[in-house]
């Protein structure tokens, strides 16, 4: 016999041309199990209220159109099913849906995303081919497993902004990049069919950019392909330092670790700041830096050694030597 | 119960306190803590993009160390917690990153082999020591204390490194440590958060509005602390409160206890012992 039971459904509804502002409104259901929230959404739109407002497409997890906070977390609608998240109720029995946050609501469930669709125009987040458009789509351009590889789950990314729904960045900034963009960009980046690196990732590195992201990890949580997107922000940074693009607070101050590793052992805080921001930079800081010192929270003039960093000094000198001798041979 | 103690290098310089708070009790709750004076920084969650390679041989040499001593490693950093075990992970994983890192690492007598756990102090309070024998411990207990739980990032993201420990949309563990001590947990939404650490230097004004918000949450639900298992949260929402609060003309305070020093209150330790009041905020401010 088929398992059912009576579900209270609350979802987030906003229509901007009467309400002033969002609010809950509760459906009482009987649903059977197996049903995913997207089909419990359209039960309430076809049974209770034909206004309640939703954005669905392939039904499959494919298109990446259904994403909707479910019980607090971003998530398909059309891929989640609702007797998982009766776990995860704050109050049993009651299933909260609400829009995708860090984007304006049109109407109840559905967001405005052209935002992020703007953001990957400024970002270029598509692949510019050496070949002569004459050529395109005639000529093959061969991809070799191992190339692809690099770019494979990247190319899982179906733009459902779960992810941008979940940064935290984005939820203080609605001018910074967001965990997907930064996916695609590195996606396109690191095709091997592609041109444009250079020119892509000067973009990437502006104020806003890659080394804004403060490495909580809620994207890589969110995502609902399993993709691991902090790999590719990663990628990224490690793309533009190996082209000497150093230039940044974000490339200096993570440059600032490389160094401390290598000289001590352990971070040298009394100058990471002036390090990370230049002297002029620090310089705004001082105030901060004397209400701190006023309460006692100084690093040390002189910090810690850790005992027998020798060693690890003559590590780093023949890992770096054995770094340049592979690229020698690569070349 | 015997653990290699990872040295983090904040705990040396900006929350010392953190550590001044651990050795008061953790002899008294039969926990030997063997300090790792060779430890080197674990990169800060910067290596891993900086130098890969890098990254793993010298987290693998933090581990190696503890593995000679024949001692899991315990940290009391979230970050520190994350790159040590995003280290063992890629190195557990692949038999060519653990010949790599031992080619290196022998010229020391060192060898990686993955025998010992890299853990954190809350989740051997939870799993190792048990939160019973806690309960045993407690003197002075949190009685009518509200307290707010921040977890950090990097002690419930990406769960997939964290073994199957706390959920982390909806974490446990430090919300039964408080309970254990006796007190009482302020409900949230910030709890699993970000407290914006790692942009501090970087995007100052996005951090701090993050730190803010996750302040403002446990100050509306009433707490009258919060307490977190990571030196970097407590910098971010301590040492950082005022310039934080201040952007959003908020008098309020609330004040940051490690782990370390809520365990020593409910031991009867004063709030001098503990360092409390080496904080920056060191008494809520109710507006």
């Amino acid at each position: 016999m088929e398992e059912r039971r009576e579900l209270t459904f609350k979802v987030q509804c906003f229509n901007p041309e009467v309400d002033d502002k969002p609010s809950w409104r509760s459906y009482n259901v009987e649903l059977e199990k197996g049903i995913t929230i997207l089909r419990a959404i359209n039960h309430i739109k076809d049974k209770l209220d034909p206004s309640l407002t939703m954005r669905f497409f392939c039904q499959a997890g494919i298109c990446g159109s259904c994403a909707v906070k479910v019980n607090g977390v971003s998530k398909l609608a059309c891929t989640t099913q609702v007797w998982d998240e009766i776990a995860t109720c704050n109050v049993e029995g009651v299933i909260e849906v609400a829009p995708l946050k860090n984007f304006k609501i049109l109407r109840d469930l559905v967001v405005d995303i052209d935002p992020m669709i703007q953001k990957l125009r400024n970002h270029k987040a598509w692949t510019v081919p050496d070949l002569p458009a004459e050529e395109l789509g005639i000529k093959e351009h061969a991809v070799s497993p191992e190339e692809f590889e690099v770019i494979n789950p990247a190319t899982d990314c179906i733009l459902c902004a779960s992810c941008y729904s979940e940064c935290s960045l984005s939820e203080v900034s609605a001018q910074y990049i967001s965990p997907l963009v930064m996916l695609k960009v590195y996606r396109m980046q690191a095709d091997k069919r592609d041109t444009l690196n250079e020119e892509r990732l000067q973009i990437a590195v502006q104020d806003g950019g890659i080394w804004d992201c403060t490495h909580c990890y809620r994207c890589v949580e969110a995502c609902v392909k399993n993709i691991p997107i902090m790999d590719a922000i990663q990628g990224l940074r490690h793309e533009s330092l190996r082209r000497k693009m150093d230039f940044t607070e974000g490339a200096r101050h993570a440059l600032a670790f490389e160094e401390d590793i290598e000289s001590t052992g352990r971070l040298v805080e009394i100058t990471l700041l002036p390090r990370t921001l230049g002297p002029l930079g620090a310089l705004k800081q001082i105030p901060f830096a004397l209400g701190m010192a006023k309460a006692g929270r100084v690093p040390p003039l002189f910090p810690h050694k850790s005992k027998d960093h020798g060693n690890l000094k003559r590590m780093i000198k023949q890992l770096r030597k054995d770094q340049a001798d592979n690229a020698n041979q690569g070349s | 119960m015997k653990y290699a103690y990872y040295t983090s290098c904040i705990n040396e310089s900006m929350t010392k306190e953190l550590d001044k708070a651990l050795y008061l009790w953790n002899k008294e709750f039969g926990i030997e803590l063997v300090r790792m004076e060779e430890s080197t920084c674990c990169g800060g969650s910067n290596m891993e993009f900086v130098d890969p390679e890098l990254f793993l041989v010298n987290n693998a040499r933090n581990i190696a160390f503890a593995e000679r001593m024949g001692l899991d490693l315990v940290t009391t950093c979230n970050t520190c917690t994350l790159g040590l075990l995003e280290a063992k992970h890629r190195l557990d994983h692949s038999e060519k990153a653990r010949q790599m890192v031992n080619k290196y690492l022998q010229s020391e007598g060192l060898e990686y082999k993955g025998t010992r756990k890299v853990t954190h102090l809350l989740w051997v309070l939870n799993e190792e020591y048990g939160l019973d024998k806690v309960r045993e411990k407690v003197t002075h207990p949190l009685e009518g204390v509200k307290i707010a739980p921040f977890y950090g990032c990097h002690i419930l993201r990406p769960s997939a490194l964290m073994g199957k420990r706390d959920n982390p949309y909806a974490p446990a563990s430090l919300d039964l440590l408080i309970q254990a001590l006796g007190g009482e947990t302020v409900e949230y939404k910030s709890k699993n958060k970000c407290c914006g650490f790692h942009t501090l230097l970087v995007a100052e004004e996005e951090s701090l509005q993050i730190s803010a918000n996750a302040l403002q949450d446990g100050l509306d639900a009433g707490a009258d602390f919060i307490v977190t298992p990571c030196p970097l949260c407590h910098t971010a929402m301590d040492a950082y409160q005022p310039k934080a609060l201040n952007e959003r003309q908020d008098k309020r305070r609330i004040p940051v206890l490690h782990l370390s020093q809520m365990v020593g209150l409910a031991l009867g330790y004063s709030r001098h012992q503990l360092g409390i009041d080496k904080h920056v905020v060191t008494k809520p401010v109710a507006v």
